[in-house]
């Protein structure tokens, strides 16, 4: 088996504890059948149908679901997992709040860029996917930032200089360590979703404050090797962010 | 616009469109091999393996696992960014106008 470095694993623990646990807005059951439903995405025909067509909107065959949800959100998981360069405001604005809220979005969003890290680091790596985990009882959250406003994405975000010091300390946790960067205002309607992506981007990417250290190299590879893997990455997907 | 950072710091100019054209000499050391892993990662392709073990076998175990974990975290951050709509902060938009208009990048943009 390939050595890999202790810190990745244990986050890459941390997120699947995260992912079986209540969330802010969805239950551990809720949350793991919306990562078997990212997981599942890669071998759906429908999906495949609609990744080869002209346009997303073409009429495509039902998905090849399995976790019970309902069928609309499945098409929406299935969308973000597997052809997410193609979603505009018009999808977006037709799917919240008729399929779920904006709170609950944000959240998934979250769960399927968590399982998809996960689960293409294992697969660049030649391992097997780790087993989804047994979800774990309790209570939702439900925090959400009071200043959430909406400020140019499509959903609402909040700005660092907009917590105060009575939100609660998931909210207070987002920035710290943590540049403005609007790809880290994307998940702030839920925090512990901001919290926990980024647990883990400091693992498999840098830490914030190791980004422009290019006196130093934390990791195998160099800042030029790592910078033009992300680039590169990130064109094969169409992403201008 | 961090590689333009690093490349500063090594006192190197890197050809960025590497990002759209492959076959493009980025300048960066080994690059060929990473970018061959990292379009196999994406296309899940039947040369995935192969891909793989020309990066351990350059660059040796840790500088696989780093490259694996680098590529897999993009897949992820790309469909953050996608499904909510974060528009590029003006001041990176106003320098890389001239980075995205050359490479066409804002061809990327959801309508």
């Amino acid at each position: 088996m390939p050595e890999i470095r202790e810190d990745l694993g244990a986050a890459h623990a941390r997120a699947w504890l995260r992912l079986a646990a209540p969330g802010a807005w969805q239950t551990g059951a809720e949350k793991v059948a919306i990562a078997a439903e990212a997981r599942a995405a890669l071998d759906c025909p429908a999906c495949a149908q609609r990744k080869a067509a002209l346009s997303p909107e073409q009429p495509i065959q039902a998905h090849a679901g399995l976790s019970g949800l309902d069928t609309a959100l499945v098409d929406l998981i299935h969308r973000i997992r597997t052809d997410a360069d193609r979603l505009t405001p018009a999808w977006f604005a037709r799917v919240v709040p008729s399929i779920l809220s904006v709170e609950r979005y944000v959240e998934t969003v979250g769960i399927i860029a968590e399982v998809t890290a996960v689960d293409s680091f294992m697969t660049a790596m030649g391992m097997p996917l780790w087993p989804l985990p047994a979800p774990l009882a309790g209570k939702l959250t439900g925090v959400r930032p009071k200043a959430a406003k909406l400020a140019g994405a499509w959903v609402p975000t909040v700005a660092p200089e907009d917590i105060s010091t009575d939100d609660p300390e998931p909210v207070q946790a987002m920035y710290r360590n943590r540049s403005a960067a609007n790809i880290h205002r994307a998940l702030s309607l839920v925090p512990e979703a901001v919290n926990g992506f980024f647990d883990l981007d400091d693992a498999m990417y840098l830490p914030d404050a190791l980004l422009r250290k290019f006196e130093e190299e934390p990791r195998a590879i160099t800042h030029a090797q790592i910078e033009l893997l992300a680039a590169r990455v990130s064109a094969l997907n169409r992403c201008l962010y | 616009m961090l590689l333009r950072g690093s490349g500063q710091h090594a006192g190197q100019t890197y050809d960025d469109r590497f990002a759209i054209d492959a076959k493009t000499d980025s300048g960066v050391p080994h690059a060929r091999v990473l970018l061959d892993f990292a379009e196999a990662c994406s296309a899940l392709s039947a040369d995935l393996a192969d891909r793989r073990e020309a990066v351990r076998n350059t660059l040796g175990e840790a500088a696989l696992v780093d490259a694996a974990a680098t590529i897999a975290i993009f897949q992820a951050v790309v469909k953050i960014a996608d499904a909510t709509g974060i528009p590029l902060e003006d001041a990176k938009a106003e320098i890389s106008a001239a980075f995205r208009a050359d490479l066409d990048l804002d061809a990327f943009v959801a309508e």
